[in-house]
């Protein structure tokens, strides 16, 4: 089988093996990873992939994840494009490297499967994996669809490169990782155009020997952190150069935010995830019985796009917040997002977090429906967090 | 770039933190307070061999194919390992330490393998030498102490001649082990490769009878006597004197040399040593029943248990807690049998065993028409010189072997009593270093190596996975009614499988762990070895955790 042959065709595949030939077509020198429900097919596919020659990278069996990170980490001094992918506690374990990936601003790339943490212990989908690495330094995206799973994947490595910042990109455990979809799988040549290899600025050199990721005094850490900051900001740029241009090529965008009927909506819901499918088809309902209600999809979540959101936003008369994570002792983490964003405008508007489906517990349409009437009924938010369906 | 921070520009700053040329200036190992040593140790077969044999070093060169250099590396401590190959009793594989991981490595087999390919393969290939020395010495006895010392003052080119009172050399080798256990072609072959190095074998000639000691002295440098132990230790029984009861040690002389065993058609043999066992085996292909009488039971048998098993395996039956009291005889004065008594065990004696003694009364008489008696050797006194001083059992040595005479040295059984071939072939070697020694040939005499040898808590057991010992391949049991050889040797894939299971004790071979493991690159890899670059090795003592074999020693720095 040739590359050639399996690319540039329509495809039934799970939005683990979404990921999978999103890495394949990315074209990755190393992948190093360990096996974590959800997660195992990504690599289970990848390493088929690699064992068949489709795909010509060193693929880096691990004891563990933390290694898994750290063999990324040595590959992509040396020069490599290198993938991983994990979930859950597998994070979790990868939080020191996840640092380190940062810090010696290495633009490894990692898809992570949202899986509740344990205990109790659960396989289902939940963000507060991922959202726990939020101060790590991680450019993150959170998918609705298998095919905005692909398209994510070849984009990542993209911003990566150019940003010198790992990306990591999300999609829910079992909504997307084992639910197929028809997905369309652009040719190898049309993705060379739009990916080509990958150029170090900085890499181990044997013949240049240098030390990475050495002490750092006093003197010149502060600086060496706001040069991490300064790619960020550079990233906000980078990844919508990156999306516009991969719709020209691949005729497919997403934004880093995607406003749906927003530009009259009196209430504006904000989610993330495989929620804002759900979501979309409860406001098409909703506008045939002529309420003005929209949606916001925030899809990149850090660096965050605080100029497009405020845009969006700044136009309604109140937002709902749907988070499916929880920050303990304090709210919903989008909600935190979302306010910290808009506090400093002079227009106050009322905003209402929801917290709902933990777990994996379902999001159906009704309980968005629900979301919205009781938005529109209400003037002010009397609580801070509403915990939508809670048996309490 | 700027001079200082203060001066610096955004662009000054890089990226992250990289230095700007290599950290070798910062010698790391300025902060070990423990040094990584590479120090071969004392494995434990070695240290048991009486030989002294380098055997992890000869399984080590035969894993890379270098039968040649693992045949010469026997040679330097056993010049006939095809020989001990068959017949040690491999007190190694006691030492092993694979024991106390699933099963001892086969060493003999190995050894054997290794022996053999050096007598089918490099042996052939040497040429007749002449010896190269005027000097001469007369070696009495063409057992394995005398070929082994023959063979190691040769090599030296001194010109060596044997005296053997049989017709053909070997002594004990060739009169006291069956063909079965080692076939007398590859005695030959050990014998030709004598030849070829220049020593003279003089057979039919009887030191003390042909040939006197005065006589030998003169036209020798130095006289070597290795006579052995080869006279049958006495029942001490009424009618031990009748014609049926038959010398173990001159029935096997008799058999092995192709003469007429005498041996009526019911055999009893009497001792629990490998020369009772070789009795009864041989009796047994002979097609005579037989039946072995011990005083004690089987855990205090003296004889080698393989050779126990395969007797058992061939059909031979123990009696134990048995001992002879008379030989029964009939009205022509023929033996028609065996009178004996129970015996049950008492508290030990000097040799740890538990002593046997008579229970009273229970006396019983088992028919036979021959008895073979085979409860020890003697040396033949009384073909010692008197002027040599004797111990209570044979002539008196130094460690080196020399006697109160000058230049006439003795060793092997003659001087220890019984022992075993390899003990035998060390105590030639030993005698044959001392006389290079005393010639001018050899610069210093060996030193004894004092080491503790390598035990089974030092290795790292988490790098060897369990392999079961390669069993060696045997004739059927329903064949054995020839002399022909029973245990068959490995085939080289076999031979390979068994190698490859040998932990390597306290000797470094190459196995790249501490290449690999050592954090700070501090391990460099030399054409056959590593060494510590200890301008940056820590110390951290990784490499001698992961080292499988104990082959690194961590040692405090100094002031420690």
């Amino acid at each position: 089988m040739k590359l050639e042959e399996i690319t540039g065709v329509k495809k039934v595949v799970t939005g683990n093996h979404a990921v999978s030939y999103g890495v394949l077509l990315s074209r990755a020198q190393v992948i190093a990873a360990y096996p974590i429900t959800p997660q195992t097919q990504v690599v289970e596919l990848l390493s088929e992939f690699c064992a068949t020659g489709l795909l010509n990278a060193k693929f880096v069996k691990v004891e563990s994840e933390h290694s898994a990170m750290s063999a990324c980490i040595g590959a992509a001094i040396a020069g490599a494009r290198t993938f991983t992918a994990t979930s859950a506690h597998g994070l979790a374990l990868m939080h020191e490297m996840l640092h380190w990936a940062v810090g010696a601003r290495l633009p490894v790339v990692l898809a992570n499967i949202n899986r509740a943490m344990g205990p109790g212990w659960s396989v289902w989908t939940d963000q507060n994996d991922s959202l726990s690495q939020r101060d790590v330094g991680l450019i993150q995206f959170y998918c609705e669809s298998n095919q905005e799973v692909l398209d994510t994947t070849i984009q990542a490595f993209k911003i990566a490169e150019k940003v010198l910042l790992p990306v990591m990109f999300v999609l829910d455990a079992f909504v997307l990782s084992h639910t197929s979809e028809p997905v369309d799988i652009p040719s190898i040549e049309l993705c060379d155009s739009f990916l080509p290899p990958y150029k170090p600025r900085h890499y181990l050199d044997v013949e240049r020997a240098q030390a990475f990721g050495g002490l750092t005094s006093p003197d010149y850490y502060y600086e060496i952190r706001i040069k991490i900051e300064m790619a960020h900001r550079e990233a906000l740029r980078v990844a919508k150069e990156v999306d516009l241009e991969f719709k020209k090529i691949f005729g497919r965008g997403y934004g880093l935010i995607e406003p749906y009927h927003c530009d009259d909506a009196k209430v504006i819901i904000v989610t993330s995830g495989t929620i804002t499918g759900t979501a979309r088809e409860v406001i098409d309902e909703e506008r045939k019985k002529g309420r003005k209600v929209g949606l916001l999809k925030i899809r990149l979540f850090r660096p965050t796009p605080r100029d497009e959101i405020k845009e969006v936003l700044l136009r309604a008369e109140k937002v709902a917040v749907i988070d499916r994570n929880i920050s303990f002792g304090h709210s919903g983490i989008f909600a935190q997002e979302i306010k910290s964003v808009l506090y400093n405008e002079y227009r106050r508007i009322p905003i209402f977090n929801f917290i709902m489906g933990l777990g994996g517990r379902d999001v159906r349409g009704e309980d968005i429906k629900e979301v919205i009437d009781y938005v529109f009924k209400t003037d002010y938010p009397t609580e801070d967090v509403i915990f939508k369906g809670v048996r309490l | 770039m700027a001079r200082n921070f203060k001066e610096m520009k955004e662009s000054d700053y890089p990226l992250c933190a990289i230095s700007l040329d290599t950290t070798l200036l910062n010698k790391t190992g300025t902060w070990r307070i423990f040094r990584p040593v590479y120090e071969n140790k004392l494995p434990p077969c070695q240290d048991a061999c009486p030989a002294n044999e380098e055997i992890q070093k000869y399984i080590y060169l035969a894993l890379q194919g270098r039968y040649e250099e693992g045949y010469r590396t026997i040679l330097e401590k056993n010049p006939f390992p095809a020989i001990t190959g068959r017949v040690c009793f491999h007190p190694c594989e006691d030492a092993c330490n694979r024991r106390e991981f699933d099963e001892p490595i086969g060493i003999h087999n190995i050894e054997r393998f290794l022996g053999d390919y050096g007598l089918n393969k490099v042996e052939r290939k040497e040429k007749p030498k002449k010896p190269r020395s005027e000097k001469k010495v007369t070696v009495i006895g063409s057992g394995p102490a005398g070929l082994a010392c023959a063979y190691y003052l040769a090599k030296e080119g001194i010109q060596v001649e044997i005296l053997e009172r049989e017709d053909l050399p070997g002594g004990l080798l060739r009169t006291g082990i069956p063909a079965y256990r080692l076939p007398r072609e590859i005695l030959d072959k050990e014998i030709k490769k004598l030849e070829r190095m220049g020593v003279r074998f003089i057979t039919n000639i009887t030191f003390g009878r042909d040939i006197m000691l005065d006589a030998l002295r003169r036209r020798s440098s130095a006289v070597f006597l290795a006579i052995g132990a080869q006279k049958e230790r006495s029942l001490d029984i009424p009618n031990e004197e009748s014609k049926g009861v038959l010398e173990g040690i001159s029935l096997l002389r008799r058999v092995n040399l192709g003469k007429r065993s005498h041996l009526g058609k019911k055999v009893l043999v009497i001792g629990g040593g490998n020369t009772a066992v070789d009795c009864a085996r041989v009796a047994k292909r002979l097609g005579r029943e037989v039946v072995i009488l011990y005083r004690r039971t089987k855990q205090e048998m003296p004889a080698s248990p393989e050779e126990i098993e395969e007797a058992e395996k061939e059909g031979i039956k123990i009696e134990f807690l048995v001992a002879p009291v008379k030989v029964l005889l009939n009205r022509k004065g023929e033996v028609k049998g065996l009178e004996c008594i129970r015996m049950k065990l008492g508290a030990p004696d000097a040799s740890g065993r538990r002593r046997p003694i008579p229970i009273r009364g229970s006396n019983f008489a088992i028919a036979a028409d021959t008895v073979i008696k085979a409860i020890g050797e003697l040396v033949e006194l009384e073909m010692i010189p008197k002027e040599l001083e004797k111990t209570g059992w044979g002539i008196k040595t130094n460690d080196w072997g020399e006697t109160n005479q000058k230049n006439i040295l003795a060793g092997g059984d003659c001087v220890t009593g019984p022992k075993t071939v390899a003990h035998a072939i060390a105590a030639g070697r030993k005698v044959a270093e001392r006389i290079l020694f005393d010639l001018g040939l050899k610069e210093q005499l060996p030193i004894k190596d004092e080491r503790e040898p390598v035990n089974f808590a030092q290795l790292n057991t988490f790098y060897f996975d369990k392999a079961p010992r390669v069993k060696m391949r045997q004739l059927a049991r329903k064949e054995r009614r020839s002399f022909q050889e029973v245990n068959l040797g490995y085939s080289e894939e076999e031979f390979l499988t068994e190698a490859a299971r040998c932990f390597s004790c306290g000797v470094c071979n190459r196995c790249d762990n501490c290449y690999v493991f050592c954090p700070d690159l501090s391990v460099k890899r030399l054409a056959d070895g590593y060494e510590f670059n200890y301008d940056y090795c820590k110390g951290c003592g990784v490499c001698a955790v992961e080292c499988p074999r104990n082959a690194i020693t961590m040692y405090p720095e100094g002031g420690l």
